[in-house]
């Protein structure tokens, strides 16, 4: 068990210190982590996905809190929340004592240029898994298919919102499934 | 500017996480809010530059915000208190959450309704990437890292920590020679 702690705030902290920007960012990460260790399905991470959107709080945060404790109860997600915000908070702080100096982040927005489309890149690559997965989980589901593209039409022009989008879902998956 | 007990701090913070629904950037309003209208524990535009700093170090933006404004309204317990109070309620309540899930999880019409949730996420994922194309890829460098770092995560499995180091990497030498080119 105390290697399963461990491990836990080995891989929350290095999500701390590489997951730059979103609460979204985490995402590749937990997807990384579900591939290697298995200790939640993909499924699980879905829906922990869905309810770090609709509870309050930080999404990544929240997200955190959520795969700690599926994985090693409480104590789990004690590890997991102190781990992601350990070295941010150090960091933080550093950057206070600093801002005076250094008005602007110019310096490393250099750097910046390429770590956005690395983000994205590393999102989308999590978005066509999961869709694959969803659309062709051993044989082509029609049905996931159909939902998805009738839910997706409408809330593509809309401005984003999380808890209309997961409801519609919620009501989109039971009708579908009782035919 | 006004110096702030802990508990006050762990009090204006525990208030904005119970409010805080969304991405991160739905802390900037509700700070603005609290702590520069109604504590003055910093200037608007101090509240501007820790956000826009706050996106350029590693972390949870939201996270990190809070710990600037409670360090710098109360010290390091300040910003102790600052980010206990803003994940203590969605700490609680996901928690709360996972273990009514894991009870009704067997309920058809709830595996049925959570069918819809997972193509609810992918949508939500999608989303994302389209409000953050436009700043992210807008150069003939971008788009090429984004399709070579894109093909390599669906051909290997290989952890996001080395993309984004290798990435930063990439992207600082091309700053390099491009500023080689320039005074050349």
């Amino acid at each position: 068990m105390i290697k399963l702690y461990l491990l836990l705030f080995y891989e929350f902290t290095k999500i701390g210190l590489f997951a730059i920007g979103g609460g979204y960012s985490t995402l590749p990460f937990l997807y990384y982590i579900q591939t290697k260790y298995q200790w939640f399905t993909i499924d699980e991470l879905t829906n922990m996905i869905a309810v770090s959107n609709i509870t309050p709080g930080p999404i990544g945060i929240n997200m955190a809190t959520y795969t700690g404790y599926t994985t090693a109860g409480i104590i789990g997600s004690l590890v997991s929340t102190s781990a992601i915000i350990s070295i941010p908070f150090i960091i933080s702080i550093l950057m206070v004592k600093l801002i005076d100096k250094y008005k602007t982040c110019n310096a490393i927005n250099s750097i910046f240029i390429g770590l956005r489309p690395a983000a994205v890149a590393l999102l989308t690559s999590i978005g066509l898994k999961l869709l694959y997965k969803t659309a062709y989980p051993n044989t082509l589901d029609i049905k996931a298919i159909f939902l998805f593209l009738i839910l997706i039409l409408p809330f593509s022009f809309m401005k984003k919102n999380p808890l209309l989008i997961i409801l519609a879902g919620a009501i989109g998956g039971i009708i579908i499934n009782s035919f | 500017m006004k110096k702030a007990s802990p508990f006050e701090i762990f009090k204006v913070f525990f208030i904005i996480g119970i409010q805080l629904l969304g991405g991160g950037y739905v802390i900037v309003p509700l700070m603005k809010k609290y702590i520069v209208e109604e504590h003055q524990w910093m200037k608007e535009d101090e509240l501007i530059d820790y956000y826009a700093m706050s996106q350029c170090i590693p972390g949870i933006i939201a996270g990190n915000i809070s710990v600037c404004a409670g360090y710098r309204a109360g010290g390091f317990i300040g910003a102790v208190a600052a980010i206990l109070g803003l994940i203590s309620t969605p700490f609680v309540t996901i928690l709360i959450l996972a273990n009514i899930l894991v009870n009704i999880v067997e309920n058809p019409i709830i595996q049925n309704a959570f069918y819809g949730i997972r193509i609810s996420v992918i949508i939500l994922i999608l989303i994302t990437i389209k409000d953050l194309w436009g700043k992210s890829i807008n150069s003939k460098f971008t788009y090429t890292l984004f399709l070579i770092i894109l093909s390599s995560l669906l051909l290997l499995n290989i952890s996001p920590a080395i993309i984004i180091v290798l990435s930063a990497i990439t992207a600082f030498l091309y700053s390099r020679i491009r500023k080689g080119e320039k005074y050349d």
